[in-house]
């Protein structure tokens, strides 16, 4: 079957008394018949239910369909339905598309059926156009293969390799040292008060480093990493000789612990009579278990990680029980703050009375102060000061990820903002995705927990591994149809894309120059396609949901839309549903406005919205969501940026910068979204349409070229792709004026440039000065001077004809 | 395909293996009320509003017919007395358990019924338990970031542990899918608290 045949069906939902009583539905047909590629139109009364869906099957069968129309209700809960029934039909996702003519149009306003019929038949026109420029892939199959490689150095990777090893599956081991005496040695660094759990962790370090599946790494730092999952390269550093090596591995599992520290000065520490946890099982270790007082303070409130004290104060409670059944004339005390719940469960709280550990709450409103063999505390009965004498003081570490840990979590491209810890993945996009991340990440490192979660984590992790290679072996590991894929030939390597993607799935290839971001992980792109978006070149594609696929579709709206209708881009996880509940509410809002839908905003290339207007569009809104809860982290933050690059752009050829707007919405708040969309139809209706004529024709064809084809443009654009105050990229932040003096000065200077080339272009002969100063509606000694940069530039040439200069394009 | 007739309301019906009654009764422009059904998700004929009766001469019994399958020969009738009798008890249960449902108010209005013999138990409650949201999220979304909590008369929806799941992505299914529009006043409790709010959001 040819690919691009592009052989569309629509079926137009009945609904029962929600769409055709209120849609003129044969009015509708005949228009969705116009439109082309359309090759059969039917309407059902429920295409969801199986009569429905068995005459889809039929349909598509007799008509060799190979896109297809729902015209009904809300993609997002049917849509799932229409794909699993017609995958067997080869209709893969995103070859389907829903239009909701319930929600969108039959229930949100009061036109007569036959109006609302108009509106449907826009909406499925521009859903049939996109589905026509669509280009469907294969369903591609990952052939993912081990080892899996372990690094971090984290005490997880001994439970993730143990349980790689009894499947079988082969896995390389980067840590500090394969020893496991010396594993148990350095346990307490990362989690002091384990110490009942020493012997199994040795017997599963042996284990570990006996295991026939097995490849130990001698100890090295991590310096590099190449290559997309199923083929990554680790480059290591020996610590000793300097030397680097590369290994290959089909998979990553970091586990990475959290550093423990002593907490300031105020806190008393001095390492012989004030420990931090870790100094006291240290202490042990080299002198045995303390002999007189020995006072535990659970000082996490003071140090300001308040949700780590039931971790401290478990540790401390371990501790002091080791204390005291080694010596049974020591004394156990822990001072706790009154917030806190003693994490102790009823065998323990026995064991607790049986060992007579004391356990002393304080007032959370003093702040214990720490003095020379004793501390003084408020109590939380008497509200009286009290001083408790200790021999030895044990204070709560402070913990953080840092040194090593923190490396090889910037190297793996796990830092994705700068915190105390490791936020995992964050992206909370469709469910395939939940959970993802790009590697498996497993330790204290992630977030503080007690050995026993940081090796489930390390088993946790394995398990997915597992779960994935075997999916692999077996040709079930499908790679997700709707992520970006790079055009070699057009990519120029300069990294843009790696820098805004919020999900790691930018991958470096190593070439001849070294590292080039320039390959994409299919296993973790999440589709968000706001790199896509800013790519200078267009080197990069959002496969099955293409830039080309939007332009069609708003083309195809744009073009039909009278003179005060607007264009709603609805993101799927702000403006679509709250217009989708909208519509199931039955709220009414002003019909002009036409809801199309998109993953993201961020998506949104400037060329899309550039379009709108060339279409004939009056006004485009944007409505993503709340700033900070984007789906796909800043797609709306850089929705802004190209929004305002469009503005300024509309400015310049003397529109209205009105005519575009982002809006942000909550799902849950409807009526809001409904103020949104009214106060932009009605700024629209105000300023009237665009008038057709050619000279307004001519510059919105010039505003259309320079967003979607001027490279300079664009990478400024995409170089500045963030709100001034963002600070959580790489690289320099700008002075907010300076940069969008320059950013518009830089317009400026190619607007009027873009609008001599289509000038000359328009003519095709040699202009002169004064010719090309009326076509423009420019001052004759502003066209001089930048006609003499482009012609310095190389992009023009002129002649003279009797003492008069001509221009002409190169080429 | 093989063929299977069978009446509805005295009207001679075509369906086809793996119909329900519903889905038939549908498909020929017949109405049958309904809340727990949604086509997005299984059935699950947990509310009991689409109840369908079929008669065999003198003897005949009251089924569910969203998940009743199509049978050859059958007789079902969707407005009699015992239909309609079973449909008002349902609602004026409905009315007392959800007063506080618009929704549920205007689809009982529709049937004739408008007031409730049953005590209120608390006027402010929407959520009748249907588990339509629950379904969504397992069947369509892929998660489960809701469930009914606690049992019996306590059972109610909402995040495991009542806490705004780690798990949920906020993708609002939902609050779509609910018929009774409760799902809007608990939503917030599962995504958890959203990280801003515009101040024309909150007001």
């Amino acid at each position: 079957m040819n690919m691009n045949s592009s052989r569309i069906g629509v079926f137009v939902c009945r609904c029962g008394d929600k769409i055709e009583p209120l849609v003129d539905l044969e009015s509708l047909g005949s228009q969705i018949s116009g439109i082309p590629d359309v090759v059969t139109c039917r309407t059902l009364n429920y295409p969801c239910t199986r009569p429905g869906m068995e005459e889809i099957i039929s349909e598509v069968a007799k008509n060799r369909l190979d896109r297809l129309v729902i015209a009904g209700c809300e993609g997002r809960l049917m849509l799932k339905k229409f794909e699993t029934e017609l995958e067997k039909m080869g209709l893969l996702k995103g070859q389907i598309d829903m239009v909701n003519v319930r929600g969108h149009v039959a229930s949100v306003s009061d036109l007569p059926p036959q109006e609302k019929a108009q509106k449907a038949a826009k909406l499925i026109r521009a859903s049939a156009a996109e589905l026509s420029a669509l280009i469907p892939t294969p369903q591609a199959i990952s052939n993912l293969t081990g080892p899996v490689m372990i690094v971090g150095g984290g005490i997880s990777a001994y439970m993730a390799a143990k349980e790689l090893d009894q499947n079988g599956i082969d896995f390389m081991l980067s840590a500090p040292t394969h020893d496991p005496n010396e594993v148990i040695r350095r346990l307490h660094l990362a989690y002091p008060g384990e110490r009942e759990s020493h012997d199994r962790v040795k017997k599963l370090a042996v284990e570990v480093v006996q295991s026939p599946h097995g490849t130990l790494l001698p100890p090295g730092e991590l310096t590099g990493l190449s290559g997309v999952t199923g083929d990554y390269a680790l480059t290591f550093r020996d610590k000793e000789t300097g030397e680097s090596r590369t290994y290959r591995a089909g998979l990553i599992i970091a586990c990475i612990d959290a550093e423990l520290h002593p907490s300031g000065p105020s806190f008393g520490h001095d390492g012989e009579t004030v420990l931090q946890q870790s100094d006291l099982e240290e202490y042990i270790w080299t002198r045995g278990a303390p002999r007189g007082r020995v006072l535990f303070w659970v000082s996490d409130y003071e140090t300001g990680q308040e949700e780590f004290a039931k971790l401290s104060a478990k540790g401390a409670w371990n501790m002091a029980r080791h204390i005291r059944s080694c010596s049974p004339q020591s004394h156990a005390m822990i001072l706790y703050d009154q917030r806190m719940e003693i994490p102790l469960n009823a065998g323990e709280r026995a064991l607790n009375r049986a060992l007579g550990i004391e356990w002393i709450p304080c007032d959370k409103a003093v702040r214990p102060t720490v003095q020379d063999r004793q501390i003084t505390f408020c109590g939380t009965n008497d509200h009286l000061e009290h001083d408790i004498e200790w021999d030895l003081l044990v204070i709560s570490p402070e913990r953080a990820l840092g040194g090593e840990g923190l490396r090889t979590a910037e190297v793996l491209g796990l830092v994705h903002k700068h915190d105390r810890f490791l936020t995992g993945h964050h992206a909370r996009v469709r469910p395939e995705m939940v959970g993802k991340e790009e590697s498996y990440l497993a330790g204290s490192g992630r977030y503080p927990c007690d050995l026993d979660e940081a090796l489930a984590q390390g088993r946790r992790a394995a398990l997915k591994s597992i779960d994935m290679l075997k999916k692999a072996e077996n040709h079930e590991l499908h790679v997700p149809r709707v992520v970006c894929v790079v055009d070699p030939d057009k990519c120029i390597g300069c990294g843009q894309c790696q820098e805004l993607c919020d999900c790691g799935g930018i991958g470096v290839e190593i070439g001849p120059g070294g590292g080039l971001p320039r390959m994409v992980d299919p296993l973790v792109c999440t589709g968000g396609g706001t790199c896509a978006a800013a790519c200078p070149y267009h080197a990069l594609t959002l496969q099955n949901n293409s830039n080309d696929q939007r332009e069609a579709r708003i083309a195809a709206l744009s073009s039909h839309l009278g003179p005060d209708e607007v264009v709603a881009f609805a993101c799927a996880w702000g403006g679509l549903p709250a217009a989708d509940i909208a519509g199931k509410m039955g709220m009414k809002y002003d019909p002009n406005v036409h809801i199309l839908g998109i993953p993201c905003v961020g998506q949104l290339d400037p060329s899309v919205m550039a379009r709108a207007f060339l279409e004939g569009a009056p006004g485009l809104l944007l409505v993503g969501c709340l700033p900070e809860e984007c789906h796909h982290s800043f797609g709306v933050d850089h929705s802004w940026s190209r929004v305002s690059l469009i503005k300024k752009l509309l400015s310049l050829s003397g529109f209205d910068k009105r005519r575009i707007a982002l809006a942000h919405a909550d799902l849950n708040r409807p009526e809001a979204f409904i103020r949104t969309v009214e106060s932009f139809s009605h700024a629209i209706k105000t300023l009237g349409p665009i008038e057709r004529t050619p000279n307004n024709l001519s510059k919105l064809k010039t505003l259309y070229n320079m967003a979607r084809d001027n490279s300079r443009v664009r990478h400024l654009l995409s170089a500045g792709l963030r709100r001034p105050w963002e600070d959580v990229y790489r690289g320099d932040q700008r002075h907010a004026l300076e940069y969008d003096r320059d950013f518009t000065a830089v317009l400026v200077e190619e607007y009027m440039q873009q609008r001599l080339i289509d000038v000359m272009q328009n003519e095709r002969r040699p202009l002169r000065i004064n010719e090309l100063a009326t076509a423009l509606h420019e001052d004759e000694r502003r066209v001089a001077s930048c006609l003499m940069g482009m012609v310095s530039d190389g992009m023009l040439h002129f002649s003279h004809k009797e003492r008069e200069a001509y221009y002409a394009l190169n080429n | 395909m093989e063929k299977i007739t069978f009446q509805i309301n005295d009207r001679e019906v075509e369906a086809r293996p793996g119909w329900t009654v519903l889905e038939t009764a549908r498909e020929y422009g017949i109405e049958i009320p309904t809340l727990c059904f949604h086509e997005a998700v299984l059935p699950s004929g947990a509310c009991r509003l689409c109840m369908v009766e079929i008669k065999d001469g003198d003897w005949s019994k009251l089924v569910a017919s969203c998940i009743y399958p199509a049978a050859k020969g059958i007789n079902v009738y969707t407005e009699t007395e015992r239909v309609s009798n079973v449909r008002r008890w349902i609602f004026e249960m409905l009315l007392a358990q959800v007063p506080a449902s618009p929704e549920i108010a205007d689809l009982a209005a529709r049937y004739g019924v408008t007031r409730t013999r049953f005590p209120v138990k608390d006027p402010e409650e929407m959520c009748m338990l249907c588990g339509l949201c629950q379904r969504v999220c397992e069947e369509v979304v892929g998660l489960s970031a809701i469930s009914t909590v606690d049992r019996g008369v306590h059972k109610r929806v909402g995040a495991p542990f009542l806490r705004p799941s780690d798990v949920c992505v906020a993708c609002g299914c939902c609050v779509n899918i609910c018929p009774t529009g409760a799902m809007r006043a608990l939503f917030d409790s599962i995504r958890g608290e959203t990280k801003t709010t515009l101040t024309q959001l909150t007001a």
